[in-house]
């Protein structure tokens, strides 16, 4: 009986003191790298964690080479390009400005590290983080106006050169609704690294056929024809959301400049002008000549059977990035597959073609400690020494002359431009949150329903029109 | 003088249990149901009190519908396919001498064991338009007619995700009802044989009203893993696709949640799915009250 309640009582003190423990490690917010997947990057945190201590204790006052001494805590997104290309900046931002240490977080799944810290009100000073991935981080940042202005961002000197940021980014990449989601004129998400969007085939496949590359959509349909004599589809697609970049490329070239602008902020009865008419009867006809197995792998997990359609010529299209060449690298293909790239066809006959330009963003929260080292450090990014690093990565930055660095199938993606393709980089412009209401769910996941047959062009359009009125009331 | 320090005894023991149940249970509950009264981005500490206002947009979304729809029908379906072929298997593989009845316990439990994602890969694989093991199997017999496209049609995609659900559910439930049937004294069948009861009349009058309770307890099992395991399959599976067909109440709350920037929506949602499993299992609870039979 004793022993029982001797047992009993341990057992309830192990409880207390279990949750006792649980208690203080998440007061404790030296403890969040722990909760990092074990990477390299939990060494290198370690490794700066001690002049960091010593580091706040003097916050900026000790000016050298126009930089505050300090820490400085940068999150980025690990994506396709790899860790290493941020730990080689960081510490190349730490050389050059004495007194300066950069906290590096860097994860595949970012959001997982940092939300916890955020919630509590500590905040990482710069963030590279892209509008449009699923986390919806950016956007959540966009919509609460939880931004720094980054305006006097560009009229900084890049650290190590003589020009300002704003004259060395190339034009168009600060002036659209992404980089100013307010649209005062003030930029907010900085451009980083971009890449062109359009529609990839396989060159092999057209030079063995001596078909020519369509440069309007009555030649796409021309084409489509004589594709499916030969048992080929004239498209297909990875995911729906893959329409994203293909749709705004699509409206600017049949809308021009100024409507595309109005119908990015949802404009009242612009869904029913013959522009976007024009715009929404070709999606409809490219959804009956897409592949017909498409919807079924246009999934996350699927997606990359309708990439190997292209290279199995088994569909001629498909619109995408040029990330798909590294997704794609290990796959079978047929003989004499080439990668190629070329912007949208034109509406009409000698009209406009358009490429989608995807750029990554970095900004900084309002939270941020530090905001005038983290300006720095922005504009650092800009120096010619860190778009070496970058790009040796294959993270191409839109600053003057970097196109004439490339080489080899590079080349061909970013020289887009100059063949004549008009550069389109806005996006559907910011609301508050519109609960149940999403871009994608929208304009882009009824195309499946589209090639499906389960869905008219019309049942869209008039959804497309219900919920624009619903985000053009919530318009910033 | 005794019982006080007995009493004394059982609070010392039971507090720190009552303490953590009321941390990590009771709170974090109240708190979904504060949150859904928020306007919240999910990521900072700025909120906006806006009443019931989700509530009445929830009530007035399609989408939500067509989820709840979806979650029903999940409910529906996965509950009586799986608890009647799981019914039959127990009796067969209990009641019956078949050659490799080990060898079926087994099989029939191996997809419990798998994980979801492997469970979503092997059905991706099956349900694949081209070279997957259905359409195949379907060709022999359509003659090379259109590929039938599982996971890309808005109305079939909902069946697709419920047959693997099935799948996956079948073993557990089945060794369960196999355990009760286990305690079923096999005298009772003996002289229910002697009476001239055959197998089927033994099946329906000894062996369901003896493993009632544990029908009962399964019930709202049924109930709370479809909508949790529906979630996860989706998410693997099709994430809501085509065209978010295949929706179901937990994969929509967290697109709105976490990916909407509506994380006060999101809970609005959580709030339903909360009250809805709650109601449900209590009228499961009621309909299938019986006297307990004693052997």
């Amino acid at each position: 009986m004793k022993l029982k309640k001797v047992l009993c009582m341990m057992l309830a003190s192990v409880m207390v003191i279990g949750a006792a423990a649980c208690g203080s490690g998440d007061g404790g917010k030296d403890d969040t790298p722990a909760d990092n997947p074990p990477t390299e990057q939990d060494d290198n945190q370690e490794d700066t964690q001690e002049p960091a201590d010593s580091g706040e204790e003097d916050p900026g006052d000790d000016a050298q080479g126009g930089a505050a001494g300090g820490t400085l805590k940068v999150a980025a997104v690990e994506t396709a390009y790899g860790q290493d290309m941020w730990k080689e900046v960081c510490a190349a931002f730490e050389a050059s400005h004495e007194g300066v240490t950069v906290e590096l977080t860097i994860d595949k799944k970012l959001e997982d590290i940092i939300t916890t810290e955020m919630k509590s009100g500590v905040f990482p000073d710069v963030i590279m983080r892209a509008v449009g991935a699923e986390s919806g981080l950016t956007e959540t940042f966009i919509k609460d106006n939880n931004l720094v202005d980054l305006t006097d961002v560009l009229s900084m000197t890049v650290p190590g050169e003589s020009g300002t940021v704003g004259d060395k980014i190339l034009p168009g990449f600060v002036e659209n609704s992404i980089a100013n989601p307010y649209g005062d004129g003030k930029t907010y998400l900085m451009p980083m690294f971009y890449g062109p969007c359009g529609l990839f085939y396989n060159q092999g496949l057209f030079t063995e056929k001596g078909w020519t590359v369509p440069e309007t959509w009555d030649e796409m349909w021309e084409l489509g024809d004589k594709a499916k004599a030969e048992g080929i589809a004239l498209f297909t697609y990875p995911t729906a959301g893959y329409f994203d970049a293909f749709f705004y490329a699509l409206l600017h070239e049949s809308m021009g400049n100024d409507k595309f602008q109005e119908a990015l902020k949802y404009g009242e009865g612009i869904w029913d002008t013959p522009e976007a008419t024009a715009v929404f009867d070709i999606i409809e006809k490219l959804a009956s000549y897409t592949e017909s197995t498409t919807p079924a792998n246009a999934n996350d997990n699927d997606f990359q059977k309708n990439q190997q359609l292209v290279l199995d010529n088994k569909a001629l299209f498909m619109p995408n990035g040029n990330w798909v060449i590294g997704e794609m690298a290990e796959a079978p293909r047929a003989e004499g597959f080439e990668w190629g790239f070329t912007a949208l066809p034109a509406v009409t006959a000698g009209g406009e073609r358009a490429s989608y330009s995807f750029f990554e963003q970095v900004w900084m929260p309002a939270g941020a400690e530090n905001q005038d080292l983290g300006k720095e450090f922005i504009a650092f990014l800009y120096s010619d020494a860190a778009a070496e690093i970058f790009a040796k990565s294959g993270a191409i930055q839109p600053i003057q002359g970097m196109t004439d660095k490339l080489d080899g199938d590079n080349k061909l993606y970013y020289s887009i431009y100059d063949t004549g393709a008009v550069a389109v980089m806005d996006a559907f412009a910011t609301t508050d949150p519109v609960e149940g209401i999403t871009a994608r769910s929208t304009f882009f996941d009824p195309i499946n329903s589209l090639v499906t047959g389960d869905k008219t062009k019309d049942d869209w359009v008039s959804q497309i029109k219900s919920d624009s009125d619903q985000l053009r009331a919530a318009l910033k | 003088m005794k019982k006080k320090r007995r009493g004394g005894f059982i609070a010392a023991c039971v507090t720190p249990a009552i303490v953590l149940f009321v941390i990590f249970m009771i709170i974090p509950t109240i708190d979904v149901f504060r949150m859904s009264l928020y306007k919240w981005g999910g990521y900072t500490a700025e909120k906006t009190f806006v009443g019931i206002e989700n509530f009445t947009k929830l009530a007035k979304n399609p989408k939500f519908f067509q989820a709840f729809q979806n979650t029903i029908l999940l409910i529906v379906v996965v509950t009586l396919v799986t608890f009647c072929l799981a019914l039959i298997f127990a009796a067969i593989l209990s009641r019956e001498k078949i050659k490799g009845q080990n060898f079926f316990r087994i099989v029939f439990y191996i997809p419990n064991i798998l994980s979801v994602v492997v469970i979503s890969a092997i059905f991706s694989a099956i349900y694949d338009p081209n070279q997957g093991l259905m359409n195949s199997i379907l060709n022999l017999f359509r003659n090379g007619k259109e590929p039938i496209l599982w996971l890309g049609s808005t109305r079939l995609v909902i069946y697709s995700v419920a047959i693997a659900m099935i799948w996956q559910a079948l073993g557990y439930y089945m060794v369960m009802y196999m355990a009760s049937m286990a305690n079923v004294p096999l005298s009772l069948y003996e002289s229910a044989s002697l009476e001239g009861a055959g197998r089927i009349k033994q099946f329906f009058s000894i062996t369901l009203p003896l493993v009632w309770t544990n029908i009962r307890t399964t019930l709202t099992f049924f109930i709370i893993s479809t909508i949790n395991m529906s979630f996860l399959m989706v998410k693997a599976m099709t994430n809501g696709g085509p065209d978010g067909a295949s929706n179901v109440f937990l994969s929509y709350m967290y697109q709105e949640a976490y990916t909407n920037s509506s994380y006060g929506y999101g809970m609005a949602i959580g709030v339903a799915v909360f009250v809805f499993s709650f109601a449900l299992a209590g009228i499961l609870n009621a309909v299938t009250k019986r006297d307990e039979i004693e052997f």
